[in-house]
């Protein structure tokens, strides 16, 4: 488990160097896509196996094909042109090392303390983890669930809208 | 089973590239999957929350993280279409109209 983790824990690191650090737009969604998958087996070893399917379903299909067909239908190579800007990125590596530093200092050696629930992963896979959550979300989380099914309306709605609207 | 802070860091470091990617990059496609790299890198931290606390909620977090990141890039992506078809560069620095 501790040698999945370490090499997982690479994979992520060098998939999101990739998102950050490649010129052209394909490159970034292709590394993107496979920091995703990373991130979806780590799911796994945290037990959360609906969110290993919702992660790949949502996220690595249906998120990131639509981010690919987009950068297939605008210019693929816009990014290029643009050339690179002067200095500016030296200040967000600053601001990237001392962001990670406070982090680490805050959270290196810390465990997650708190009241402990009562999901111990024998308790889910007695019942199913897709069960125990379905459950969870629909008798203690049914006010946000609700919520965020209009939320996912008026996002098609306004996409619908975006994509008729004619400019002038 | 690796400690949980490997866990809470590993999200940190995946956070950070995100957010320094947010800053340096010019292209808004590509600050959208800078965006989309934050907000994977917090359902990291709510799953080994709800690992180690052997608790549901933050798996339900998660989800829900994940539903309004759904409904964030397809608005997000119309609107970048909309501004590209305008004839505008793909440069978030171009786009200060609103400034005056």
């Amino acid at each position: 488990m501790v040698v999945a983790f370490a090499i997982l824990a690479a994979w992520e690191l060098v998939t999101a160097a990739g998102v950050v650090a490649f010129r052209r737009p394909i490159y970034n969604a292709l590394a993107l896509v496979a920091n995703m998958l990373g991130l979806a087996v780590l799911f796994l070893i945290l037990n959360a196996q609906f969110l290993f399917a919702a992660q790949v379903i949502v996220y690595a299909g249906a998120v990131m094909v639509l981010f690919v067909f987009i950068i297939a239908l605008l210019n693929p190579a816009s990014d290029l042109t643009l050339g690179r800007a002067g200095n500016e990125w030296i200040y967000g590596l600053v601001f990237g090392v001392i962001f990670a530093a406070l982090l680490g200092g805050l959270l290196f050696n810390r465990g997650l303390t708190g009241r402990q629930g009562a999901s111990t992963p024998e308790a889910i896979n007695a019942v199913g983890n897709v069960q125990a959550l379905g459950a969870a979300l629909y008798t203690k989380f049914l006010f946000p669930v609700e919520v965020a099914s209009v939320l996912l309306l008026i996002a098609a709605v306004g996409a619908v809208y975006l994509a008729m609207r004619r400019i002038r | 089973m690796p400690p949980a802070y490997l866990f809470l860091l590993l999200s940190g470091a995946l956070f950070t590239m995100g957010a320094v990617g947010f800053l340096v990059r010019r292209n808004p496609l590509v600050v959208f999957m800078c965006i989309e790299l934050m907000l994977n890198a917090v359902n990291l931290a709510f799953a080994a929350e709800s690992r180690f606390l052997n608790s549901l909620d933050g798996v339900v977090f998660a989800f829900l993280v994940i539903t309004v990141a759904a409904a964030e890039v397809v608005v997000g992506i119309a609107i970048i279409t909309q501004v590209y078809r305008a004839g505008r560069q793909m440069d978030v620095d171009g786009l200060d109209l609103m400034k005056e």
